[in-house]
Formats: C-alpha cells, structure tokens, sequence
C-alpha cells in the first residue's frame, strides 16, 4: 500500500473513532437521560458520570456537556448525594455562568440547588468573535464577560509573554459587561502584530473570591493600508519637450562642417590644377565657426521656454493630482486596519482554582 | 546656343513647378570685395589683387526671379604688370523647383581694362545653387556651381571650358529684412594651354529674400 493509501486509511479511521466517540458519549447521556426519567437514579448516574468520562476529548458540546451534569446533578440529589450534586452543578456554573437548568425538566428543588451554588460560585466567561477586523481608533473590538454572580474583574490586554499592553476595564460585573478596545496600547499606538491575551482576572485587592481568571488567545495582525497608485508619470508626448534633443544640435554642426569643407575643397572641383590663394581658408573657418554657432544655438538640454510654458497646466494638473493621492496616501496610512482572530477561552496560568 | 535655349527652357519649367507667387518680391545687396586674378600664359603667370565693389537686384513675379548684379573693381599687380580694371556684369532669370535648390540661367559680360586694351568675356552660365540651413533660416550655408553654356572672348587664344562656384555662409537677424552673407568664390575659364582664375572674398548685405 502506498504512503498516501496509509495515510487516508489512517485519516479515516481516527474520524470515524472520533465520531464514534462522540457518538458514545452522546448515546451515555440519552441512556442517563431515559434511566433518571424512568427514576433509575443509579444507573443514570453511571452512564451520565461514563459519558462525562468518555468526553475527554471535548466531544460533546458545552451546552450538551452543561446538561448531562444538570441531569448528573438531580439524580445525585435525588440519591441524596447533595455534596455530589453541589459538585456537578459548580461545574456547570464554572463551564459556563450563563447556563440554567430547564425548570420545565427540573424540579424546584434542583433549580433552587443550582441557584444556590451558582450564587456561591463564581466563575466568568469571556466570548468574542472568532475574527474581527476594525481600523484603530474609530472602531472596537469588543468582548464580552459573563459572570455567574457579582464580579470584581480587571480585564487586561497583554502580549503573549505577560507584558501588559493595555488595561481595558477594572470594576464590577454583575452579569454581563461588553469591553470594548479601540486597537491602541496604553502608549496610544497601534498594535502592532503578534500574539496577545485578553485576560480576566479578579481584581486586586477585591478578593478572588473563588473566580478563576480566563483568557483568550488573540492573533492581532496589521493590515497594510490600501493606498492609491501614484499617477503615472508624465511623459513626452503628451508632453512636448522642455530640453532640446542631441539630434537638432549636431545636423548644424555637420552642415557647418560639410559647407566649410566645401568652402575650401571649391578651387579643387571648379579650377582644378590651378594655384589659388589662401583666402578661402578664411571663409571655411567662417563657415565652420557658424556650424559651431549652430550647434552651441541648439545645444543638448538647453531649455526650450515656449515648450516649459505649453507643458505648464499639464504640469500643474498632474501636481495636483499628485497632491490629492499623497494627502489620501496620508490619511489611509494614520488609519490603521487590525485583524483579530480570537483562539478558545482558556483558565488563565496563575488564576485562582 | 541651343544650350542656352536648353537651359532657358529648363528654368521656365522649374519656375512653373515652383508654383505662382501672389506679389513681386524685391532683393537688393550690396557688397565689398577682394579679388585676385592669376593669368597663367605662354608668357608667363600674372597675380593681380584688388578691391571690388558689386550689387545685386533682383525682382520674383510667379515663380521666376529676374537679375541684374555688377561688380567693379581696380587690381594692382603683385608682381610687374599693368594694373587693369575690373568690370563685370550679368542678367540671370532664377527658379526655385525646391526649396533649397536654386537653378539660373543668363549671360555675363566680363571686361578687363588697361589703357593699352580691354580683355573682354562673354558667356552664358547655368547656375545651380543649394541652401543649407544651420540655424533654421537665421544661419545658412550656400554652395553654387556655375558652367559656361556659351563663351566668347576677343583673345587669339582659344577658350576651353569656363566654370566656377561660390560658397558661404547667410546670417539673417529673427526680426527684419536685412541680411549679411560672407562667400568664397572662385572662376575659372581654360584659354590654351592656360588659364584665368578669379577668385573673391565678399562681404554683402542686402535687403529682401535673399
């Protein structure tokens, strides 16, 4: 079999174990379900407490998870093991603040369990969106805690390594709060990219109270700001030259040239054989110093004014363009884009049990 | 003769493929001038050299150019000879098939006058002259060359070939209708087993197309 029929054969069967675990953990807790309903209150005990334990791996959903311990939690009240129950229902409360048990399925005596400990329990939770995108300054990224009762929380911005970056609220949480952060550190720069933490903790010196810090990882990565092209450069044509060329400078050079010559060379064409004087000379050296006028008259890269006058409103319109794209460059450059992706809530290191 | 009605017929022609102008136009210039003459004879060489004055006018009318130009000069003898005066004169009608070229045609009478005798030349030149400009139409460089169709002088000594050429250099100021022209010019006319060469400096400002 080859590398690639292994690895799929693999592949294959580590998803169907999973499923098939999930699907084991689901089906303990319909079996714990049926048991507590037909009061079996043993036996859902154990296929609820085995589906708990199965779903090790996270399988069950928090919701699913928060109720096969509602359901653990009445039937070891029900078997008079309040302690038991206390425990389960502390564990909901931990894994998430919010959750309630259905009164509708639960008697009052569970309900009034579970508010008991919940009251006694204090937990939070934070909850973000996976990815936020914001330009710093005038938009938010936002969090939101949930605590199971009255909370004294400090909700902090630090880097991955615990530096902390920014203190974004410090005070009560009585159910819920939404924390809200602009993108700047504490400095009132922009964040710049890397690993960071959202972290909420008890605040000092309130007490932790038995409330455990949670975190969530944030990914913060700055966006390049989407700047308009330069235009393009302006160029000859449309543009009419502003220098004179190498070409027009040499031709009255060589006309010059070519009539001094001919100047000197006429007695040789048209009196061939006879002694002349030496006047010529002077001629074709005066010939020659009028190419050389030429050329000097016509010289590469002499500005040609009426040219420089003719390109003068392209010029300007093109500078102004230019103008308007550097100032809107400038503004998209100040305003700057973060990514956010937001990793999974987890129980802060050093945060009380 | 039929050369010269030739050649006659070849400027009308030139100057109706040239166009028709709409007015007449008018040139003049006046020039000074240094001439040296060299006779080479039986006898011996002769070297005169002397000023010269000469003036042109010309007036275009459709294309054609008529001309009357002169010059006269008094040349003294570099070596031992007598000094003669110099006496030249010509006609020409002118055409301009292209911009740049130039074709003439017409008779030119030249005398040499000592008080013994005068030397005196006539002949019928074809003149073709190119114009170069340097800086566009300020600066122009000219190069012309003439023949003899025809000539004839009152010498026992038979005439062979006559021939010459002149070249030089046009200054026109951007503004106005003066002109300047410095030119080298050389003629050459083959008697016997010798010759005659004239040749000249001239410096000349005129008036008008030039």
């Amino acid at each position: 079999m080859s590398r690639v029929g292994v690895a799929l054969a693999i592949s294959v069967a580590l998803a169907g174990a999973r499923g098939l675990r999930a699907q084991s953990a689901r089906d303990l807790v319909a079996q714990g379900v049926h048991a507590y309903r037909a009061l079996e209150y043993d036996a859902a005990a154990a296929w609820l407490r085995r589906s708990l334990a199965d779903d090790a791996a996270g399988t069950l959903s928090t919701v699913e998870r928060a109720q096969a311990l509602s359901y653990l939690a009445a039937t070891e009240l029900f078997r008079g093991q309040r302690d038991s129950a206390t425990l389960a229902f502390r564990e909901i409360v931990l894994l998430d603040p919010r959750y309630r048990p259905d009164e509708l399925i639960f008697p009052p005596q569970v309900t009034n369990l579970f508010q008991e400990v919940r009251r006694t329990t204090k937990a939070v939770a934070v909850a973000v969106r996976p990815v936020t995108e914001l330009r710093v300054r005038s938009e938010r990224f936002s969090a939101r805690l949930l605590t199971s009762s009255l909370a004294d929380v400090t909700v902090t911005l630090a880097r991955e390594d615990g530096t902390p970056i920014r203190e974004l609220y410090s005070g009560p949480v009585a159910d819920s709060l939404i924390v809200t952060w602009d993108g700047l550190t504490a400095a009132g720069t922009p964040a710049e990219d890397g690993r960071y933490v959202l972290r909420v903790a008890p605040r000092a010196g309130a007490g932790t109270d038995g409330l455990r810090a949670r975190q969530v990882a944030l990914d913060i990565r700055q966006q390049p700001p989407d700047t308009l092209l330069w235009p393009p450069p302006l160029t000859t044509p449309p543009l009419l030259p502003e220098r004179t060329p190498a070409a027009p400078a040499l031709r009255p050079l060589a006309v010059g040239l070519v009539a001094a010559a001919a100047v000197v060379a006429l007695p040789s064409v048209v009196a061939s054989g006879r002694n002349t004087t030496a006047a010529r000379f002077g001629v074709g050296a005066a010939v020659g110093v009028s190419g050389l006028v030429g050329f000097f008259a016509r010289r590469p890269g002499r500005p040609l004014e009426a040219n420089v006058r003719a390109n003068a409103p392209q010029r300007e319109a093109w500078n102004r363009r230019f103008d308007a794209v550097k100032a809107e460059n400038a503004i998209r450059r100040s305003i700057v884009r973060l990514v956010i992706r937001a990793g999974p809530q987890t129980v802060a290191e050093g945060g009380a049990p | 003769m039929r050369a010269v009605v030739l050649t006659a017929a070849l400027v009308l022609a030139a100057s109706l493929a040239a166009g028709a102008q709409e007015r007449p136009t008018f040139t003049f210039h006046g020039a000074g001038a240094v001439v040296w003459v060299r006779s080479d004879t039986a006898g011996g060489a002769v070297r005169l050299r002397g000023p010269a004055l000469a003036g042109e006018g010309r007036v275009g009318l459709h294309g054609v150019t008529l001309g009357v130009g002169f010059l006269e000069g008094r040349l003294r003898p570099v070596g031992a000879a007598t000094p003669r005066d110099l006496i030249e004169g010509r006609v020409l009608i002118a055409a301009r098939p292209l911009p740049w070229l130039e074709m003439s045609a017409g008779p030119v009478v030249r005398a040499y006058v000592t008080t013994a005798a005068t030397e005196r030349w006539v002949f019928w030149q074809a003149r073709a002259r190119v114009d170069a400009p340097i800086v566009t139409t300020t600066l122009t460089s000219y190069l012309e060359l003439w023949r003899a169709l025809s000539s004839q002088v009152n010498q026992a000594t038979p005439v062979g070939r006559v021939q010459g050429g002149e070249a030089g250099v046009l200054y026109r100021p951007p503004r106005g209708s003066v002109w300047m022209r410095l030119g080298y010019r050389v003629d050459d006319a083959a008697l016997g087993a010798g010759g005659e060469t004239l040749e000249a400096i001239s410096l000349a400002v005129g008036v008008g197309r030039p």
